[in-house]
């Protein structure tokens, strides 16, 4: 059972309190993303389960066991970095082979267990090269190599698709997403991206200021976002989050008016993904302004609505088309998809 | 066209003081090589000798130790003073308390006058009133009133201590600065890997820092080929001729000997070795960014 169980950890830099006390249970065989912005505190968490920072209290259990004074090798882990923290000086071979060397198994095993790893990662043809030869998708791939070599407990990834670009983040993206499966281990994986988190996860735990703020499945994340913070942090384009009041059963705002269960308050912010709005031509549509920006994105396009500070975008089909500042109507398609918080909490109301 | 001129002519004034100062000195010392001149007798060169001066040097006893003094000098200087700089570097890489305060006091050495080091470390090392003669004396008595400086192999090892104190806070910020451009995951990666700090330092930090350290190498080779103040001002080429440094030792043919043809001869063939080092760094250095770039 590679279960690793975080309990009340807390880490200061002094005075400055980095992540504040919190536990957390990664089941084992789990792929957890922590997924927050820059500084919010997930690599520390990382650093911390990998041995390579101390905790300043709390304890950290590996398989059941305290592993706090451990070193990094002890703990059973392998690392993948965002810099991919290849040897420069090695071949991709030795790179590939220099857990297993330390760790003392001998040549004829360490030779088949580089073959066999660079086969699964396609880097066969390429063990002979220096990592300065290589590109950032190959360079990717020989620090998940040397990860997965010598079959660790656990995984932890530290935005390790950060540093390549789009098209090959969406390749490698798959590739993590099989390996996982294919090898079961368990993996925790840091990232500001959202779509890697909703994409690679069983269960994501959103940080913020060092706090986890929710801790849950993508798709629960998504659909019932615990707060104001990740309503904004999660989806793309992000949710519209429109502050209003609600007087009589109605949430008001400049050019918006639609019926919410909830009693009268002022201070609300209500939540609606733009593919949860259709664009009408009905007057009378909950949500009227006028045509602020239309932006095609292939398989849909994008339509923004303005009304005074009120902005609303929506997902219309990809030939919709019509003229930036004529009148606009939107509705929402599921009044029970509309998410509304409190705006100086941030809490979800209702 | 006028314009098209202008940058030469600006050159002009810097092109005519390192002519005066370097390309003329050094052209003249060259052809001085090739005559005979003893400036006792005549104040300029007399005939030319061809490359007698040379040859001679090959088969001259004073000239071959001086060569001798100067190959141990350079070879222990150069090893002491990059070992010492790298384990420096590497305990003061980490930012600790002290850490502004010990580097301002880790340049101090490298900020004095080297004729200056080799008059206190002869006062420090002089077996009556020496604070380090004493002090030693003191701990080991076994050392006490050892006449440090008038001993062949002693002299040569405080010659040695002396340039490796003055070249070391140096050679450190090379280091630190080699060990600031080495990304900390690679040592990280080593460490969860199962990497012990020796295996680390060894495998992982000291392979990376080839580059740097073959610079610090051969730039202290060039300066301890050079060396001379501290020869003249703490053993004066001595006991005997002992730490009669190359330098040293055409600076007395030339200016206690005045024999300036042999001399110039003799200066050449230090240049020449230098030459040879610079060179042989150079496509080494070529060869190294070649197999980091490619």
């Amino acid at each position: 059972m590679a279960e690793v169980r975080l309990v009340d950890i807390e880490k200061k830099y002094g005075a400055f309190l980095a992540v504040p006390q919190q536990s957390l249970t990664i089941h084992d065989g789990e792929f957890l993303v922590l997924l927050g912005p820059s500084g919010c505190g997930k690599t520390t968490t990382m650093r911390m389960i990998a041995g390579l920072e101390d905790i300043t209290s709390g304890d950290i259990m590996i398989k059941g066991e305290r592993v706090n004074d451990k070193p990094p090798k002890d703990r059973d882990i392998a690392m993948v970095f965002q810099n991919y923290g290849l040897y420069p000086h090695m071949t991709v071979r030795q790179n590939i082979e220099y857990p297993l060397k330390l760790r003392g198994v001998d040549k004829a095993t360490r030779k088949a267990r580089v073959q066999e790893t660079a086969a699964k990662v396609e880097l066969d043809a390429l063990l002979d090269r220096r990592p300065s030869e290589l590109s950032g998708g190959q360079r990717q791939r020989v620090a998940l190599a040397r990860a997965i070599v010598r079959t660790p407990s656990i995984f932890l990834m530290d935005e390790p698709l950060s540093n390549l670009d789009a098209k090959l983040r969406v390749t490698m993206r798959a590739e993590l997403k099989h390996l996982h499966h294919e090898l079961g281990v368990t993996t925790v994986y840091v990232t500001h991206d959202q779509m890697e988190a909703m994409t690679l996860a069983n269960r994501v735990a959103v940080m913020r200021e060092g706090r986890i703020v929710q801790l849950d499945t993508p798709k629960k994340i998504y659909a019932e976002p615990a707060d104001l913070f990740v309503a904004g942090f999660i989806g793309s384009p992000s949710m519209n989050l429109i502050d209003g009041v609600v007087k009589g059963g109605v949430f008001r705002a400049d050019g918006v008016e639609i019926p919410v269960p909830l009693g009268d308050r002022d201070g609300v912010v209500l939540g609606i993904r733009p593919e949860e709005i259709d664009i009408t031509q009905d007057a009378g549509a909950p949500i009227s302004g006028k045509l602020y920006a239309l932006e095609l994105t292939g398989e849909s396009t994008l339509v923004t609505l303005r009304n005074g500070p009120s902005s609303v975008c929506a997902r219309g089909h990809a030939d919709f088309e019509a003229e930036i500042d004529s009148p606009c109507y939107l509705a929402p398609k599921d009044e029970a998809r509309i998410h509304l918080f409190d705006r100086a909490s941030g809490e979800r109301l209702g | 066209m006028k314009d098209r001129l202008l940058p030469y002519w600006l050159l002009i004034p810097a092109f005519m003081i390192v002519l005066a100062t370097t390309i003329y000195p050094l052209a003249y010392s060259f052809i001085t090589s090739f005559r005979a001149w003893d400036l006792t007798k005549s104040r300029r060169p007399e005939g030319f000798v061809g490359i007698d001066n040379y040859i001679y040097a090959t088969g001259e006893s004073q000239f071959l130790n001086s060569l001798w003094v100067t190959f141990i000098f350079v070879i222990t200087s150069v090893i002491l003073t990059v070992i010492l700089a790298m384990a420096l570097a590497l305990l003061l890489r980490r930012k600790g308390p002290m850490h502004t305060f010990t580097r301002i006091i880790l340049i101090l050495p490298f900020a004095m006058s080297p004729a200056l080091i080799g008059v206190s470390y002869r006062f420090m090392f002089n077996p009556e009133f020496g604070v380090i003669a004493n002090g030693l004396g003191a701990v080991f008595p076994a050392l006490q009133g050892v006449p440090w400086l008038a001993d062949p192999q002693l002299a040569m090892g405080i010659l040695v201590l002396t340039d490796v104190w003055h070249w070391t806070p140096y050679m450190t910020f090379m280091c630190l600065g080699g060990l600031a451009s080495i990304p900390r995951e690679t040592e990280e990666a080593a460490r969860i890997d199962g990497a012990s700090n020796l295996r680390i330092i060894f495998g992982i930090i000291l392979p990376q820092m080839r580059g740097v350290i073959l610079v610090m190498a051969v730039l202290k080779t060039i300066f301890a080929l050079k060396m001379f103040d501290q020869v003249v001002t703490l053993t004066g080429g001595g006991p005997g001729t002992s730490t009669e440094t190359l330098a040293y030792f055409i600076f007395n043919v030339g200016f206690r000997w005045f024999d300036m043809g042999y001399a110039s001869a003799l200066a050449w063939i230090l240049t020449a070795i230098m030459m040879f080092i610079s060179i042989w760094y150079v496509r080494m250095l070529l060869s190294e960014r070649k197999m980091a770039t490619a």
